[in-house]
């Protein structure tokens, strides 16, 4: 192993430890819950407070949270589905107390949006790129080459030695 | 009559006086070549800069003594607050917070009129007159529409005191670092706007921006660090990052800002990338002014609290002036911008730092889309919707993950064009170490693609690093004989600026392992349980032994009820958590939770109350967030890289700006 590898070995070992530390933690942290407990807080999960602004319902401790969380537990043992309970809550609060945006109707639009931006930034870009090489115009003075020259030798010369 | 009130509103008045004259002077010495007026102009920033300093004293005063006379003052304060709390009081609510943004950017404009202005001979009526303009339209705003110093019809025995929220020490540091950010966008932008104005598009602007726009990004990240740390510790949901619009005001200008910081170097070194460079702090500028209106008007909450807004239509049209005036800029002078030497290859470093600048900006995008999206709903449908955590974790995700190894990869490649033998060597290594990671993590029992893609790109980040810091360090231990950590600390010294950005990847690497494994690992345990009664969460026995009250008897606190909870594992007492719930004398219906952490570097014990009845009969909520010590951890690795690379700007290269202004006026 050559001196500039070494470090990578140590880095390599820094990851499976820290990869060794997640699966650790993530054992350690396997809910506790009977099963429709953790079905609930699942549904709370994708539902919001109604009189708050972006709360979530699982941490919202308003009385009308309360009932709301009190209802899907009774409903759930009464053998409604997830989306039922949602679908409930949505007809009678609005559809503001659904975390997750149905992708459907209006909200297709910011769905759009999100493709367009992406393709039109990554077409903008290719645009961008392959005019830069048909505009470009030499010029003598291109920024400053490399205040960092030195180091581009040294790694020119680590390599030739690697290989 | 009110002499603190009369002092403060006479000094916004001048001030605005000031900057006015600012502007119309730098315009008439641009055109008529005044030395005198291009002078005054620069004293006129200077004078308005010290005149909001008073201002914002006679606030600072108010606060201290108590005058509720001034409404604001009686509004957020109360006389047994905390003096220190008396600062977070300073800021808060739309006229206070409005005061520090535009006395915070006038010190930033002071700085820049004292360092910078004489060194731009080629544009400094125009940076001059640019920085007059903004402050002339923020003193508008407050001396016309939130006068932080209007006074009560009747003074009150007592002012309301600060909004509970509020009441921690987190807001002390917080606000401060964030306002400061979000206004510091105005140098870069000024010096943006001074190069459009004045033809002048090489990379003289480039050059003094760079520090500017260093500082604004490393405020503006620590503005959002300190965020995100506040929410955890304070709000009590178990998050740090909620995608509320108001933080995603927060950092919408520091994604253009931080591409910027990257594109500028493609055209120091190469020449290129002059409309794009112009366009990201200008963007970035348009959404820092956003952000405040954002916060401001109440727009996203609904638009009908905009409608109610006095100040909220008048920013919205100064977004609309900043962006149509940085427009029209561009389009006319289009046709000199172009580059001063070829694009050689896509596998070189500056395609690298291109794609990713360009990944950013699509993340501010769809961060954008997103915010707005209910307005719109609303206006056209009459729906209100929510847009929440999972349409931003679904969008902006996947764009992070790219980003991540576009980061990784952009390292690896040296500029201008990569021989194939000797990038595929670079990448050996570093390959070679996200293989071993990816597989392990997935023999481990990690299946998820979120976790193995976010897992393994910063893996990526922090191999490329590794052997970059390797490298370098080899290169001085062999050139100078230095011990290896001597040469390792000899590399900040030789290239901060470089090997100080390989430290902020190293930060966004150790983050994003951080944000993975918290958001994808979190637990949650919710129990109701009696005094004496347990729950298990995380692998933890939780004991409530019962609830205890206490009354601080400041900042408007009334009572604070807490749950002791032993912790317990294998029998044996780990510690002891009090969460609560805080309750004020005048915000009877607005209790804030108490949340108690125990952190470790591998997972935080995260618990708070949700209420409890007369039975004592409580609701405790257990989180166990995986790794999130390592996000604290990064965030100050990411901002002592930040730090270092501020040095060359400080001393190691001093800018020498070598000609005059190309349209007319005289070098002063």
């Amino acid at each position: 192993m050559t001196s500039v590898t070494r470090p990578f070995a140590l880095v390599g070992v820094a990851v499976l430890a820290l990869a060794a530390g997640l699966l650790t933690s993530i054992q350690g942290a396997s809910a506790q819950l009977p099963p429709t407990e953790e079905q609930a807080i699942a549904i709370e999960r994708q539902l919001l407070c109604p009189q708050c602004t972006n709360k979530r319902l699982d941490v919202c401790e308003l009385a009308i949270c309360r009932d709301m969380k009190q209802i899907i537990r009774e409903r759930l043992a009464a053998g409604a589905t997830a989306d039922d309970i949602i679908l409930f809550f949505e007809v009678r609060y609005g559809p503001q107390v659904r975390a997750e945006l149905p992708r459907e109707g209006f909200n297709l639009w910011l769905f759009g949006w999100v493709g367009s931006a992406i393709v039109a930034v990554g077409v903008a870009g290719a645009w961008f790129l392959l005019s830069l090489r048909q505009r470009a115009r030499p010029a003598a003075a291109a920024g400053t080459p490399a205040d960092d020259a030195w180091l581009d030798e040294e790694l020119r010369a680590a390599d030739e030695r690697d290989a | 009559m009110n002499v603190t009130a009369t002092l403060g509103a006479a000094a916004l008045l001048t001030a605005l006086a000031c900057s006015v004259v600012a502007l119309g002077a730098s315009i008439y010495g641009q055109h008529s070549g005044s030395r005198a007026a291009l002078l005054a102009g620069r004293r006129a920033i200077l004078a308005a800069a010290a005149l909001l300093s008073v201002a914002i004293v006679a606030l600072g005063y108010a606060l201290l003594t108590n005058d509720f006379a001034i409404a604001h003052v009686a509004s957020v304060s109360s006389s047994e607050m905390q003096a220190r709390m008396k600062w977070a009081s300073l800021y808060s609510g739309q006229p206070g917070s409005l005061l520090f943004w535009t006395w915070s950017m006038s010190m930033f404009m002071a700085a820049f009129v004292l360092i910078t202005v004489p060194k731009i001979s080629w544009g400094s009526a125009h940076a001059v007159g640019t920085l007059g303009a903004v402050l002339t339209t923020f003193l508008i705003a407050l001396v016309f529409f939130a006068s932080p110093f209007r006074l009560s019809p009747v003074r009150p025995e007592d002012g309301t005191g600060l909004n509970p929220l509020l009441v921690d020490p987190g807001m002390l540091i917080h606000p401060p670092f964030l306002l400061t950010g979000l206004v510091s966008t105005v140098i870069p932008f000024t010096l943006g706007a001074a190069a459009l104005m004045s033809g002048r598009l090489d990379q003289a602007w480039i050059r003094h921006a760079r520090g500017w726009a260093l500082a604004s990004f490393l405020v503006l990240s620590i503005g959002n660090f300190l965020g995100g740390w506040w929410a955890y510790t304070v709000l009590g949901w178990g998050g740090y990052w909620g995608w509320d619009p108001v933080e995603n005001s927060a950092i919408l200008p520091l994604l253009p800002m931080t591409a910027f910081l990257h594109a500028l170097v493609v055209q120091e070194r190469r020449g290129m990338l002059k409309l794009w460079n112009l366009v990201l702090v200008l963007a970035a500028f348009a959404l820092a002014v956003f952000g405040t209106f954002n916060v401001r008007s109440g727009l996203v909450a609904s638009v009908h609290s905009f409608a109610q807004s006095e100040v909220g239509p008048y920013f919205l049209v100064l977004v609309g002036l900043v962006v149509v005036a940085s427009v029209v800029l561009i389009v006319w002078r289009l046709p000199r911008m172009h580059a001063e030497v070829e694009f050689e290859s896509l596998v070189s470093r500056e395609a690298g730092l291109i794609l990713n600048t360009y990944v950013l900006i699509a993340m501010a995008l769809v961060i954008l889309g997103g915010t707005l999206f209910p307005v719109f709903s609303e206006l056209i449908q009459d729906v209100r919707i929510t847009v929440g955590p999972p349409f931003f974790n679904d969008v902006v995700g996947p764009l992070l993950i790219v980003m991540l190894f576009l980061t990784a990869i952009g390292t690896v490649v040296p500029w201008r064009k990569a021989a194939p033998g000797a990038l595929g060597r670079r990448f050996i290594v570093p390959g070679a170490l996200l293989l071993v990671a990816l597989v392990a993590l997935a023999v481990l029992g990690v299946r998820d693609p979120f976790a193995l893609a976010g897992i393994g790109g910063a893996v990526a980040i922090l191999a490329v690093t590794a052997r970059e810091y390797a490298a370098g360090t080899l290169a001085l231990r062999n050139a100078r004989g230095m011990s290896w950590p001597g040469a390792f600390g000899a590399l900040f010294n030789r290239d901060p600026r470089k090997y100080g950005g390989y430290l902020v990847h190293v930060g966004v690497a150790v983050m994003a392992i951080a944000v993975v494994a918290s958001t994808v690992y979190q637990s949650q345990t919710r129990a109701i349980v009696s005094p004496g009664e347990s729950f298990e969460a995380g692998g933890y026995t939780m004991v409530f032994e019962d609830l205890a009250t206490r009354s601080p008897g400041m900042n408007g606190i009334d009572v604070e009820v807490v749950a002791r909870v032993r912790v317990e594992r294998d029998g044996k007492v780990e510690g002891y958590l009090e969460p609560g719930r805080r309750f004020f004398a005048n915000f009877p219906e607005q209790p804030v939770a108490i949340v108690a952490v125990d952190g470790s570097l591998t997972r935080d014990l995260y618990l708070f109350v949700q209420g409890w009845d007369a039975e004592r009969l409580t609701e405790i909520q257990a989180f166990v967030n995986p790794f999130i010590a390592w996000l604290w951890i990064g965030g100050g690795i990411y901002a002592a890289g930040g730090l270092l690379a501020f040095a060359p700007f400080r001393a190691r290269r001093p800018v020498v700006v070598e000609d005059a202004a190309p349209t007319g006026a005289r070098p002063v």
